[in-house]
């Protein structure tokens, strides 16, 4: 110790013993192997150099809190910026952290979590959500479609105004007349609302309620009319089955649940969207399959082609396919050729040529619902003459599947 | 004459800064698992920060136990919010047709866990606080906690807010009461009118903006209006003097082993900091936003001269790079911001606001406090589990 009593390897530091709040005013020594406190009643402490821990994180930026290994309360605050370098330099061990404890425990937890969770993400959600869409009566499912409607509008729409509503009459009577032609009334548990949504987007979806919407894109990349009915079949499919339905309520389920893991760290809503697009598209594609199934058997029942679905998914694959990338992961496109496979399959039960859904007419007329002909051909001319076409043909005026191409094609 | 003992304060934005996104960075990088440890660390510097008589505090709290009590509070959580809040919406669909109802009824069915989790989270956190080597601790007392938030914020409900103070007065002194340091008990003296007086300016804001809004709207004249703006103002600032009022009324009156507090936090003070912390962080984020710019333009320089000479006209260049580059800068422009904005505002608005809470605060009639001896530790499995993983807004 004779050689630790030189001036500089001595300072004066808090002392705290960890059984009272009193504060002890200790002069320390040091020496190679070990820190000496001397306490004011004399008596003396040996702190080992290897069992000095420096408390971590700490703001005093010069000093040093030491603790001595193994033992949970003794502190000794150092104000001393020499001393606490010579600390840092000499002390082996000083930045060690304790051995991490209770390690099985963790792992239980961790499992019993990781369990709980997929337990009901995967099971109990989906399996009450398939059995309560069935019990939803149709006033709320329309709320909840009208809801997420107004949601989606906005979401898409620009500058604060939402997407706009394609209203032109004559391309409203050319859906109905396609309507009728599908002849689906008696499968609906609730009459059908159909909007074509003015964006470019080729897509549409199916809503709770009987909500079905087309985006104006779709309509202006099919090449004929049998391709749109094919998918608004496949869409009303979805509306049979209510998956819209089933969806909605598996993410009020599963969202909260993801929210609960990822926590509120920067950019965790990108990370719950992702998530729930994994857990979703496991769910779609059967739904997906299901809504084909029953577009195939319609089409073939309205005596239209249903490999029109087979070339519009094949057309899109063949125009965006490699560009989905990513997404590719969260959606169902791997299933696509599996898809137009069916499509043809179906076509060949069906094994005859057939009438087109739309005549001539009525196709322009659907093509520019949004007042904006897509073909150069299409007569801007047709929208704004109303009289034209004085009354729309809805489905429920008439009785029997109409021919509707040849009638208005004949205006 | 025992001296008061000031409270220093050691914290600086700089270290705050660096430790805040060092631990941020981690944070995103392991899709939020490293919060834990960015808690503890952060804690360990705000903690280790205030210095009561020159001593400072210390957070002992380890990560892994945070990371337990998540696990712990996922398992039963997890049941609660999946199950729950999808029978909540399906019976407000079908009941009332429409969701707002469900969130409602999701959000009062949430509100006791809520309360529960603020007791835990308290107790875990003072059981993990020491100075001068002692342990602070909190009594078990969670279910009279609970009952006694939900009546509380009933009658703060009813009464349109004016009830709040008398609520955050009851619900702090069934803490305080419950809270020792050592083997000595905390106390909570005043009365529920006790609050009352610092939440005046915002009354007085609220009753301007309320009387501007009906003057406007019964004698049609918008020169009203410039009166609710007034109001509004006022409530603002009248927030501030509630806060600093409120931390000065609650601390003065709780003693401990015979010693008091006392505080002279300063409304305006709180302003400054806010308007100056803003101030800061909008430029350093704007200087990052240009100099990242300034950066990508010389990367596609280097890459493609011909982008900078014909340079960017017009928005729809940005169209023709391609997809993957464009998701990129996307997604890393999405955290850099989040990532940046808490990180400055720890180091900008979080460190001055508790550096003057705390330097304006002092122990009087301390002598008291040598004799507490130390309590045993508290095993808290849960920590603060469920507080981490219910919303609850909180920061520290």
């Amino acid at each position: 110790m004779s050689a630790a009593s030189q001036g500089p390897l001595e300072a004066w530091a808090d002392y705290f013993d960890g059984e009272t709040a009193r504060v002890q005013r200790v002069l320390l020594t040091l020496a190679p192997d070990r820190l000496t406190i001397a306490r004011p009643d004399g008596s003396r402490l040996d702190w080992m150099a290897e069992d000095l821990r420096a408390l971590a994180d700490q703001a005093e930026p010069g000093g040093l809190v030491l603790a001595l290994a193994g033992d949970p309360v003794q502190r000794l605050v150092i104000a001393d910026s020499h001393i606490a370098g010579l600390l840092r330099k000499n002390a082996p061990q000083l930045t060690r952290r304790p051995p991490v404890e209770n390690k099985g425990r963790i792992l239980g937890w961790g499992l019993g979590a990781v369990a709980s969770v997929a337990l009901i993400i995967f099971v109990l959600v989906p399996i009450m959500a398939n059995q309560l869409a069935a019990y939803l009566p149709p006033g709320g499912e329309k709320a909840l479609g009208d809801a997420t409607f107004e949601q989606i509008r906005a979401a898409m729409g620009e500058d604060l105004m939402p997407v706009e509503a394609c209203e032109a009459e004559p391309g409203r009577a050319a859906l109905d007349t396609m309507l009728a032609r599908l002849d689906v009334a008696d499968d609906l548990p609730y009459p059908l609302t159909l909007t074509v949504l003015d964006h470019e987007l080729v897509n549409a979806f199916a809503l709770p309620g009987g909500r079905i919407v087309i985006f104006r894109g779709l309509i202006d990349e099919a090449k004929n009319p049998d391709e749109v009915a094919a998918v608004l079949a496949h869409e009303i499919g979805h509306v049979v089955n209510r998956d819209p339905t089933r969806d909605a309520l598996r993410l009020a389920g599963s969202v909260g649940v993801l929210g609960l893991i990822f926590g509120d760290f920067a950019g965790g809503t990108v990370v719950l969207f992702l998530a729930n697009q994994v857990i979703n598209a496991k769910y779609s594609q059967a739904a997906e399959t299901g809504a084909d199934d029953y577009a195939h058997a319609v089409l073939t029942g309205a005596d239209l082609p249903p490999a029109a679905l087979g070339s519009f998914f094949e057309r899109l694959r063949d125009e965006h396919g490699d560009a989905e990338g990513i997404n590719a992961h969260f959606s169902t496109h791997p299933q696509m050729t599996a898809r137009i496979e069916a499509a043809l399959a179906a076509q060949a039960r069906l094994g005859h040529e057939t009438t087109p859904v739309l005549g001539d007419g009525d196709w322009a007329a659907l093509r520019a619902i949004c007042g904006t002909p897509a073909e150069p051909g299409a007569e801007a001319g047709d929208v704004d003459e109303p009289a034209e076409h004085p009354t729309s043909v809805r489905p429920a005026d008439e009785a029997a599947p109409i021919d509707g191409g040849g009638r208005h094609a004949g205006d | 004459m025992f001296h008061p003992l000031r409270t220093d304060y050691a914290g600086r934005s700089g270290p705050m800064f660096r430790l805040a996104l060092k631990t941020s960075l981690l944070t995103v990088l392991t899709l939020g698992f490293y919060r834990f440890w960015m808690k503890t660390r952060m804690r360990r510097y705000y903690w280790s920060a205030i210095r009561p008589g020159g001593h400072p505090l210390e957070f002992v709290g380890r990560p892994t136990e945070m990371l337990t009590g998540f696990l712990t509070a996922v398992v039963f959580l997890a049941f609660y919010i999946g199950i729950v809040n999808l029978l909540l919406m399906f019976v407000s669909f079908s009941l009332f047709e429409g969701q707002g109802q469900a969130y409602v009824v999701s959000l009062i069915g949430i509100m006791p866990l809520i309360f529960f989790a603020q007791y835990r989270a308290r107790r875990y956190i003072l059981a993990r606080t020491r100075w001068r080597g002692i342990r602070f601790g909190l009594e078990p007392g969670v279910k009279g906690f609970v009952w006694r938030s939900a009546l509380w914020w009933g009658l703060t409900g009813l009464t349109a807010g004016i009830l709040y103070p008398a609520q955050v007065w009851a619900l702090e002194k069934y803490r305080t009461d419950r809270t020792w340091y050592g083997d000595a008990k905390f106390e909570q003296g005043g009365t529920w009118r006790s609050l009352f007086g610092a939440m005046k300016h915002v009354y007085l804001g609220l009753g301007l903006v309320v009387f501007g809004s009906l003057a406007e709207a019964i004698f049609e004249d918008p020169i009203w209006l410039v009166a609710a703006a007034m109001g509004a103002a006022w409530t603002g600032l009248g927030w501030a003097y509630w806060k600093a009022n409120r931390f000065k009324r609650l601390t003065e009156q709780k003693t401990v082993a015979g010693a008091g507090f006392r505080c002279h936090p300063r409304p305006g003070k709180l302003v400054g900091i806010y308007l100056l912390g803003s101030l800061i962080i909008g430029a350093i984020l704007t200087a990052l936003l240009v100099l990242s710019g300034i950066v990508i333009g010389v990367l596609a320089a280097m890459v493609d001269p011909a982008v900078v000479e014909a340079g960017v006209d017009d928005i729809a260049d940005l169209a023709q790079l391609p997809a993957w580059l464009a998701v990129i800068v996307g997604v890393v422009g999405y955290f850099a911001v989040f990532l940046f904005w808490g990180v400055l505002r720890e180091a900008f608005i979080t460190l001055p606001v508790a550096r003057h809470f705390a330097e304006t605060t002092e122990i009087v009639n301390g002598e008291g406090l040598a004799a507490v001896r130390q309590r045993a530790r508290d095993e808290f499995v849960e920590a603060e589990g469920f507080a981490d993983a219910l919303p609850l807004g909180d920061g520290i």
